[in-house]
């Protein structure tokens, strides 16, 4: 266990250093950093001292030397914008990506998974048809739109729930339902299959010829082991929410690492780009890992020697 | 005893009866809270509640005195400015010339300092024996008061004791609220500094937010969480208006949306099919694309009034401002005719007009008119409009709009023929030498100046503004520069200026400013 655990960790070092160096190379094909970061104002001689001050003027490859001996003792330079520590900004903001996403991920679970289990149970119900086409709307209605629709009904028609910010409980509402609705739509649709796939399996049968009762045999037996490709897309989910909140963080002006990444890109503030892809990264490593241990703790078939 | 428990009483419930917070929404948030580190409109806004300069500009667009009492100038590369002795900073120390010589020197000279646009001709700032600053400069700079507007001042002592990234952290200034807590380009939490030297502004707690997306910052208006929320969307006037909970304000602002045309290739301009003579070295064919443009509509139908009709480049709060200047009619016909009367007449009679190549064949007039997308309000549609009123009279002309991230280095390199972009500074003279004086290889002069336009009477004239320190004069030789730049020459094609739009909330008092700043202060109950 614990030698699997170190050749993991290993991986994702070596997988760290591979994507900032893809990075690296890729925004420097991207142009002149200068082009943004300087005002309009400033003389060429004055941006030329600028680009000196930033380091910028110095040779791709004694950038790149630079930057990999810096990230190797975990320091990602200093954001051109703000002039703090790259990483520190995005870890700043982590926190609160993560409890945005943390509560649409349960929310989404809570709904999806019993809906798509009730729906397996009764196939072509009406429940199950019912629930069916509500996750047709779930999966197709863009964010975008459920989110503003979400302000104008809750925030500026009824007045109950604040239309932008993260400060209380209520904050929280609106921007994981806009979340938490596709995964809810998505997650129900999958389980669903994946029953249905193992409720017509042998060892069912088996398990109901020998009289156990109908609950026992869909959550003992059943859910169980559809449970097990759930856990993977599940874990995948959340990888790609923390990573691509993006519109319900920009629409609910939530002070998530999506949106300050993106107003990086905009602005070109390289070491903030490329903190926030690393952090995006350990952290999909560290999401398959936990998936993999899922896996055994669920599966005793599966274990890692 | 009981005397002091209702004294404290009193004191609470005063603070709290006049402690009303005013929240304010803008589109982006500051990066920085270093006064030197990032010239953006937002963070500069941000940054102006927490501390003041020696000179600003007011609303009308006038230099006037902040923490300066006077400034005289005893030759053209020296000045000598005094400073009031009356102000505080938020920690109670009192503000000295020295930190006000030191504050103007690190916006000039600090490695990082973005500010040297307008400060970097400061050579020195020191500080005589009767309190007086005496700054010099390394060339002459007439304008000096106006850029002592980016040299906002920072105690000296408490920045060299905590460093720049601590400074960052917890600025102190003597403006009129201080800082209490921020998340970077987030929010700012501020509250009013009660031993603030001027006029106390009217709400005791400020909190600056950054609401990226107009809808949102509209649902925050009209739903009583927000008070000002700047750049509210012309589609969205209406239902602002007419929700009882706030109005739309607007002011027209200094900036400029306007076309450039090339001239400086007579072949091989890129917008225009290979081979063909550039038509617009021709002050006449640029008076005629002029004369094509109905801006009127372009304010009225794309704009949704969120703009005013410009009749020059500068604006009206601009020194250099011509009571000359006025468009020219729209006037297809008449634009059309200019054109045929030029030799690019339609020939071949299929109502497209031509263009003469260099081996003397004719080929239609294509034109790609290059704008962004995503960097002035509906700057993708504008250009949509104008190559339709090209293709009016006579013109192929198609759109290229391009991010802006894509735009700018191509303008900047000079692979457009014709193009649509904008331009705002409260600096006339910054202006007229970026923008009108012909390029020139020390970058001094034109640097902006991309399509190369040039007479050699303008660049004297313009010259002559720039060293000139006498304020009726200079705007005599600018208006005189404008006059023949913009009515004979056709430099460029003023469209509009942007109006600068708040939503303000019923019960705050609030007037957007020319020059797109968002001031809490300025808000009145």
């Amino acid at each position: 266990m614990l030698r699997y655990l170190l050749i993991r960790t290993v991986q994702t070092i070596i997988a760290v250093f591979a994507v900032a160096t893809l990075i690296f190379l890729g925004l420097q094909m991207t142009g002149d950093p200068m082009e943004n970061l300087a005002p309009q104002d400033m003389s060429d001689q004055q941006v030329a001292q600028l680009r000196h001050a930033y380091g910028l003027d110095k040779p791709v490859y004694v950038q790149y030397e630079l930057f990999m001996l810096h990230m190797a003792k975990g320091d990602l330079g200093i954001s051109f914008l703000s002039g703090e520590p790259a990483l520190g900004l995005i870890l700043e903001r982590f926190p609160t990506t993560l409890k945005l996403v943390l509560v649409s991920m349960f929310i989404a679970i809570f709904f999806g998974l019993p809906m798509g289990v009730a729906s397996a149970i009764r196939a072509d119900g009406w429940i199950d048809r019912s629930l069916r086409f509500l996750s047709v709307l779930g999966i197709s209605a863009p964010t975008f739109w459920i989110g503003i629709m979400l302000i104008l009904i809750f925030s500026v028609n009824l007045g109950w729930l604040p239309s932008s910010g993260l400060s209380s409980w209520k904050h929280y509402l609106m921007p994981a339902f806009t979340l938490s609705l596709y995964r809810i739509a998505l997650f129900l649709r999958m389980v669903r299959s994946t029953m249905l796939d193992v409720l017509n399996q042998d060892f069912i049968r088996t398990a109901r010829a020998k009289g156990l009762a109908e609950r026992v045999v869909v959550y003992k037996h059943a859910l169980r082991n559809a449970l097990i490709p759930f856990i993977t897309v599940a874990g995948l989910q959340f990888g790609a929410l923390m990573a691509g909140a993006i519109v319900t963080e920009k629409i609910f002006a939530i002070p998530g690492m999506n949106r300050l990444a993106l107003d990086a890109l905009y602005a070109d503030d390289r070491p903030v780009i490329i903190a926030f892809i690393i952090v995006t990264a350990v952290l999909f490593a560290v999401i398959n890992l936990v998936v993999d241990l899922l896996y055994a703790f669920i599966d005793p078939r599966v274990r890692y020697a | 005893m009981k005397r002091l428990l209702i004294l404290v009483v009193l004191v609470i419930s005063v603070a709290f009866a006049g402690g009303d917070k005013l929240v304010v929404a803008f589109q982006g948030g500051a990066v920085t809270l270093d006064p030197d580190m990032r010239n953006e409109t937002t963070t500069l806004a941000w940054q102006h509640h927490i501390f003041d300069a020696p000179y600003v500009f007011d609303a009308a667009g006038k230099v006037v005195p902040m923490l300066a009492t006077s400034i005289k100038n005893v030759d053209p590369n020296t000045w000598i400015l005094k400073v009031r002795d009356d102000v505080k900073f938020h920690d109670g120390s009192s503000m000295t010339p020295e930190d006000v010589a030191f504050s103007i020197v690190r916006a000039a000279t600090h490695p990082k300092s973005q500010m040297k646009g307008y400060l970097g001709k400061v050579e020195s700032a020191t500080v005589q024996a009767d309190g007086s600053i005496v700054i010099k400069t390394k060339v002459p700079d007439p304008l000096l008061p106006a850029h002592l507007d980016h040299a906002m001042v920072v105690p000296k002592a408490y920045l060299e004791k905590v460093g720049d990234e601590g400074f960052a952290k917890h600025p102190i200034g003597t403006g009129p609220y201080k800082f209490v807590e921020w998340l970077n380009a987030d929010h700012l939490s501020l509250v009013r500094f009660e031993d603030y030297w001027g006029e106390k502004p009217a709400f005791a707690k400020v909190l600056l937010r950054n609401i990226p997306q107009g809808a949102t910052r509209v649902a925050g208006l009209l739903s009583g969480e927000i008070d000002i929320a700047e750049k509210v969307l012309p589609q969205d006037f209406g239902r602002v208006n007419n929700s009882g909970r706030a109005v739309v304000k607007q002011t027209p602002g200094v900036r400029v949306i306007y076309v450039a045309m090339d001239y400086w290739r007579e072949y091989g301009s890129e917008g225009l099919p290979k081979g063909a003579k550039n038509p617009f070295m021709n002050p006449e064919a640029r008076k005629a694309i002029y004369m094509a443009i109905n801006e009127e509509a372009i304010v009225k139908k794309i704009m949704g009034g969120a703009a005013t009709v410009a009749p020059q480049f500068l604006a009206k709060v601009h020194e250099g401002y011509s009571p000359n200047i006025h468009r020219f009619p729209y006037d297809p016909k008449a634009a059309r005719k200019i054109l045929e009367d030029l030799g690019y007449g339609d020939k071949d009679g299929d109502g497209w007009l031509e263009l003469p190549t260099k081996d003397g064949k004719r080929v239609p007039f294509e034109l790609r008119v290059d704008a962004p997308n995503d960097r002035y309000l509906n700057d993708a549609q504008i250009a949509q409009a104008l190559a339709s009123m090209l293709r009016d009279i006579g013109i192929k002309a198609s759109v290229n709009a391009v991010p802006k991230k894509v735009f700018f280095p191509n303008m900047t390199k000079g692979h457009f023929t014709l193009y649509m972009a904008g331009w705002g500074s409260m600096d006339p003279i910054n202006t007229v030498l970026s923008m009108f004086h012909s390029k020139d290889a020390s970058g001094l002069y034109g640097r902006f100046n991309r399509e190369h336009y040039h007479n050699a009477q303008v660049d004297a004239l313009i010259e002559k503004a720039a060293q000139t320190f006498d304020q009726s004069t200079r705007k005599k030789l600018l208006v005189q520069a404008m006059d023949i730049a913009m009515l004979k020459d056709v430099a460029y094609i003023p469209l509009h200026y942007e109006n600068v739009i708040a939503g303000v909330a019923k019960g705050v008092d609030f007037t957007p400013r020319p020059d797109e700043y968002i001031h809490a202060f300025e808000a009145k109950k």
